[in-house]
């Protein structure tokens, strides 16, 4: 008596629900334990110095030209709402605090308090954007665009991609946040909440530089 | 045979670079591309000569090296993802895309060297199309270079390194400021600038070379593995 098979043992390829177990999976690599400790992993460094990298690059070229116009690009960055400015520079440093906070809570198995923590650090995030969203309005509306003269083409863009990453940061704060909602233990997660954290610090770090360059060198 | 042709897959995407490089050399692009601010009268004397004709139909083959890349890519990503290759799928159908949408400008600045002698506005229109088309189309590329980051990452058997991931997720990042090549006719923002034309470049040269040498390793590793475990097999 023939019974209808079961799908799975009809031949289709793997991924299509074929039959399952190693077959032509290449074997585990050997992990080699290295001394000392990384955040998250090596590789990640390449992605945020190579990131970095990129805004360097944006902000040398930024210098590059204020060289040829410093008497320019001193009074456009003076329409610039500096207490803005510096009021976000406060808020992403306590949003990198609580972060911090709450990577140490997540490891100690606190998970409620870890959650509190990356609660404050969205919104943080969101104040910042909210207090950006203002800012652009209040000088879009005062009529300078990223079309007008060089400092505005390289302040909207700066701020533009940074708050792109901002973001992406969000995104993966929510992300962790729902790891400490599912109680992900420490040891299954390290290297993913660690490189969470590490991104936000960068997108921090690049805010400080940006602040710096853009609101505070090009005034002098 | 099957080991030949998937190293052969992953050689294409560093022959790519090469050949593509090539064909762009010979055509005139490289060193300095035409940009937003040349003049009508250098636009069309570009298109006038036939190394354009040339460069272009050898960059118009040599860039379609990459979709046996992608295919090898996907082969990989299959093997990570198991049972529901969500990943690979979407890798496969924005490769394609990519690949599609590298092509079709070399297609295009080949036409217009094709007939020099046009009315030359005309000219310098089929030349902004064919640029930015080149330039600006970057979500593809994203969503290909995301798709493979989270995979390598999510992978557990670590089919490739895991630097590999992030290495996606930067030249990911890298595209972002293409869009602004629409804004500007000149400075580091137009569609020659550094941090568009020049970058992407760079990173999607970083891109298929380490996709390509990286896929490579895997291909030998799995082979030689193979083996290993059929000389045990017969010896015992």
């Amino acid at each position: 008596m023939t019974q209808p098979r079961p799908k799975a043992d009809v031949e289709l390829p793997e991924f299509l629900g074929g039959a399952t177990g190693d077959v032509a999976r290449a074997p585990r690599r050997a992990v080699t334990p290295s001394a000392g400790h990384i955040p998250g992993e090596a590789g990640l460094w390449i992605f945020l110095f190579g990131d970095m990298t990129i805004f360097a690059a944006i902000m040398l070229a930024f210098l590059w030209d204020r060289r040829a116009d410093v008497e320019g690009f001193e009074e456009a960055s003076h329409q610039l709402i500096q207490p803005i400015g510096a009021v976000n520079t406060l808020v992403l440093l306590l949003s990198s605090f609580l972060v911090v906070r709450a990577l140490f809570a997540h490891r100690a198995a606190r998970y409620v308090t870890a959650r509190r923590m990356i609660v404050g650090a969205i919104v943080c995030a969101a104040v910042f954007a909210g207090l950006k969203a203002v800012e652009y309005y209040s000088e879009i509306s005062a009529g300078h665009t990223p079309a007008t003269g060089q400092f505005f083409t390289f302040y909207f863009i700066l701020t533009g991609l940074h708050l792109v990453h901002v973001i992406v940061g969000t995104a993966l704060l929510a992300a962790w946040q729902l790891m400490c909602l599912r109680r992900r233990p420490w040891s299954a997660v390290q290297r993913i909440v660690e490189g969470i954290a590490c991104y936000w610090h960068m997108v921090d770090l690049l805010w400080v530089a940006i602040f710096a360059i853009v609101y505070l060198v090009s005034a002098e | 045979m099957t080991k030949r042709i998937l190293s052969l897959c992953a050689w294409s995407g560093p022959a790519t670079v090469v050949l593509a490089l090539i064909g762009w050399l010979v055509a005139g692009v490289l060193p300095i591309p035409l940009g937003p601010d040349s003049s009508m009268q250098e636009v069309v004397d570009f298109y006038g000569q036939t190394r354009v004709l040339v460069g272009m139909s050898i960059a118009s083959v040599a860039i379609c090296l990459v979709f046996p890349l992608i295919a090898v890519i996907g082969v990989h990503m299959v093997r990570m993802e198991g049972r529901t290759p969500i990943l690979t799928f979407l890798q496969l159908i924005t490769g394609a895309a990519t690949g599609v949408l590298l092509l079709l400008p070399m297609l295009l600045m080949a036409v217009i060297g094709f007939r020099p002698d046009r009315n030359p506005e005309l000219t310098v229109t089929l030349n902004d199309i064919a640029w930015l088309m080149f330039i600006t189309p970057i979500a593809p590329f994203i969503i290909q270079n995301v798709a493979i980051g989270v995979a390598i990452l999510n992978d557990e058997r670590r089919t490739l390194p895991r630097w590999v991931g992030y290495v996606n997720f930067w030249i990911a990042i890298s595209f972002l400021p293409d869009p602004l090549a629409f804004f500007f006719h000149s400075g580091p923002f137009a569609w020659r600038g550094i941090f568009i034309f020049w970058l992407a470049l760079t990173t999607y040269a970083v891109f298929l070379v380490v996709m390509g040498v990286m896929l490579r390793k895997a291909i030998v590793e799995e082979y030689s593995d193979r083996d290993e475990s059929r000389i045990t097999a017969t010896a015992t």
